[in-house]
């Protein structure tokens, strides 16, 4: 076995993915640093490091961990020798992975330029078309205008996805489906891409309607070896946001998962692919499948891989930037089980999913040796506005799909939150809806096949109306008649400590 | 007071600062799903035949719940104002007005007025401020079709009109706050 070069590994990142790298390396007996930032100086990532560089006296306009040049200096004050990015902010920046690699930092990811050429999705589509990956057709390249676009629109054929290049997460997309709407849509299109990636080129392709999101997770060494772990299951999604992703899939038998696994190894090979990364496909009702993106990071929904594979990906991820040789071969691969991941989020189904940020004042999570719990919120935590609403990843597994889906069900039951809204009520809707149970659901399943987002049972409405009336004659009735009846008198107490009322 | 008891009638003072005595209050959700409750208020729930004990309660480890048939639900109140409420009952919240008898009678004969005119209310699906209006009196709209952009954690929402029809009175002024359930606009049928 090579030797740990990696002695201490600054997060370039926050809240639960911050923790989870840290239990690793703590594993690996390699030291962590974590950054405190003014945003959140008591989150609860920091008790996880082994030492914290505190940045909340940084009077920068910018994030610190979108800020490229502190980053690297916080890396060479700390003598950190590798950093990881986790996700989101600068983990599929090409020029930080770069920046790291100049100052002798190892980055935990792949080369700048796989990140570079999967970032960008024209240079993407051409390699995939070159490795002869399944596709949407579409158009070579970036499009120019609106009327190139209805040219290339009208020999594809209508639907048609007009996309960012340099897109994802769902911005800068826009559907189109007849040539007087190309004008407008592929403006949109274009100015959303700019304001968001700072690059309005677009491309065009086939939109495919009503598909299933199959992603594959890859893992590559430095030494040219690439397998994938396994597919994910990710349409359930709302306006391109995740919301529950499942492993395996069961729209996959064996000879798809064989077949589909294969071409994400190929796209992988084009860039000469190492660390961990996820290759998107869309699958359509023919079971035919097409390549959307390749992901060049840890993703959120990582651990229902690891629940059915057993392979820790973040280690994996450490031993491959230290230079270490694949020790998994493709036949290892055997998945067991099922694992569901719920992603627990500061948000308000009844107001179309909207942030609701706050302070969580209680938090209760089942501890069932049939869950996992990804999290870096505890009691006292604030979901701050400034970064994503994520309160917990809530992880179920079962010997099967129908085990997983049971267990998930008790589980959410258990999962007990206090401060702001969340989106269990969503995902006690989802298990209980049998379209979900049978798994036929699509991308659209959210959108279209729902008519209400969120379950209560029988009479929670009715105890609610219970609640209400009496805090109206608590609120209304006489003082002398409150005095008659002590019983009711003490059981008010919870109120008046609780109240939270807002007056108008 | 032990006689007010025995006939089920409470004294309430009404937000009017009326004195009245009752004997039930009819709780309404925003559905208009109607709950009636005997006054005084009783610490059980009737399901069928039999009574179920429901209390309030409140801890360090759950902050302040419900409990009932051996089952927690975390509640809290979102806002009031008058008689209305917004509850937080196990993640979902609920707006409900609490009538009296008299009140309710009231509203009756307003409903009934409104009812014969077939006449539907757009309301504000959530509290927010109003961004733009986006039809005026007198328009013909389709179900379905904007009427109000409303503005709620920094999000945008298109407010839809529920049903063809068209638009008799528009409360909603731009750049004003809204409650949950406030009405933006009148559409009479068509």
């Amino acid at each position: 076995m090579e030797k740990m070069k990696i002695k201490k590994i600054l997060i370039a990142n926050r809240g639960e993915i911050a923790i989870r790298i840290m239990k690793t390396a703590r594993k690996l007996k390699i030291l962590t640093v974590a950054v405190r930032t003014s945003a959140e100086p008591n989150a609860m990532y920091l008790s996880h490091a082994d030492e914290i560089f505190d940045n909340t006296e940084s009077e920068s306009e910018i994030p610190v961990f979108l800020d490229i040049e502190k980053l690297i200096s916080i890396a060479l004050q700390t003598s950190s020798d590798a950093l990881h990015p986790g996700y989101g902010f600068l983990a599929e920046n090409a020029y930080f992975a770069q920046k790291c690699l100049d100052n002798g930092i190892i980055f935990i990811g792949p080369s700048p330029d796989a990140i570079y050429k999967m970032g960008n999705k024209t240079i993407a589509r051409k390699l995939a078309l070159r490795s002869g990956i399944p596709m949407a057709t579409g158009s070579e390249g970036n499009i120019a205008n609106s009327e190139e676009a209805v040219s290339i629109a009208e020999k594809i054929g209508y639907p048609v996805i007009i996309k960012a290049a340099s897109g994802g997460g769902g911005r800068g997309m826009r559907i189109v489906r007849k040539a007087e709407e190309m004008e407008k849509m592929f403006t949109i299109a274009s100015k959303e891409a700019e304001k968001a990636f700072n690059d309005p080129s677009v491309f065009i392709e086939k939109y495919i309607e009503n598909p299933k999101h199959i992603e594959f997770q890859i893992l590559g060494d430095k030494h040219g070896n690439i397998i994938h772990l396994g597919e994910r299951e990710c349409s359930i999604q709302r306006k391109h946001q995740k919301l529950l992703e499942e492993a395996p899939s069961c729209a996959l038998d064996k000879l798809l998962r064989k077949k589909m696994g294969q071409m994400a190894v190929r796209i992988a090979k084009a860039v000469d692919y190492f660390s961990a990364g996820t290759v998107e496909f869309l699958l359509d009702s023919d079971r035919n499948f097409y390549f959307m993106e390749m992901n060049t990071r840890i993703q959120v929904e990582h651990p229902v891989t690891e629940v059915i594979t057993g392979i820790d990906l973040i280690e994996q991820q450490i031993k491959i930037a230290n230079g270490e040789e694949l020790v998994i071969r493709q036949d290892d691969v055997k998945l067991k089980g099922w694992a569901i991941e719920c992603r627990i989020n500061a948000e308000d189904v009844q107001a179309g999913f909207a942030p609701d940020p706050g302070k969580i004042e209680k938090l209760n999570l089942p501890s069932d040796k049939y869950v996992r719990i990804d999290t870096g919120i505890q009691e006292g935590s604030s979901i701050v506005s400034s970064y994503d609403s994520l309160i917990a990843k809530l992880i179920v597994s079962g010997k099967d799909r129908k085990e997983a889906i049971k267990n998930c069900k008790m589980a959410l039951d258990k999962v007990w939150i206090k401060g702001t809204k969340t989106t269990l009520p969503f995902f006690r809707l989802l298990v209980r809806n049998q379209k979900f149970q049978e798994g036929s659901f699509t991308t659209a399943f959210i959108e279209k096949d729902l008519d209400r987002y969120y379950y209560n049972s029988e009479y929670e409405e009715m105890l609610a109306a219970w609640l209400t009336t009496k805090l109206f004659v608590e609120e209304n009735l006489q003082e002398k008649n409150t005095g008659s009846d002590d019983g009711m008198k003490e059981e008010m107490s919870p109120w008046l400590l609780n109240k939270r009322i807002t007056q108008f | 007071m032990a006689s007010e008891q025995k006939d089920h009638t409470v004294l309430i003072i009404t937000s009017m600062n009326d004195r009245l005595k009752i004997n039930k209050l009819y709780t309404l959700s925003s559905e208009k799903k109607k709950f009636v409750f005997n006054l005084p208020l009783k610490s059980s729930i009737r399901i069928g035949k039999r009574d179920y004990p429901v209390q309030l309660k409140s801890d360090e480890k759950f902050g302040t719940y419900i409990l009932w048939k051996n089952r927690k639900y975390p509640v809290e109140i979102v806002r009031s104002r008058q008689n209305r409420y917004e509850i937080l009952f196990n993640d979902i919240s609920y707006t409900f007005t609490v009538e009296t008898p008299f009140s309710m009678k009231r509203m009756k004969v307003i409903d009934s007025v409104k009812g014969r005119s077939g006449q539907e209310t757009v309301k504000a699906p959530m509290p927010g401020k109003i961004i733009d209006v986006l039809v005026r009196e007198g328009a013909s709209v389709l179900r379905g079709e904007p009427v109000v952009i409303l503005e709620a954690m920094k999000m945008q929402n298109e407010i839809q009109s529920p049903v063809n029809g068209t638009v008799i009175k528009i409360s909603a002024r731009p750049n004003t706050n809204v409650m949950k359930d406030d009405v933006l606009a009148e559409i009479k049928v068509k």
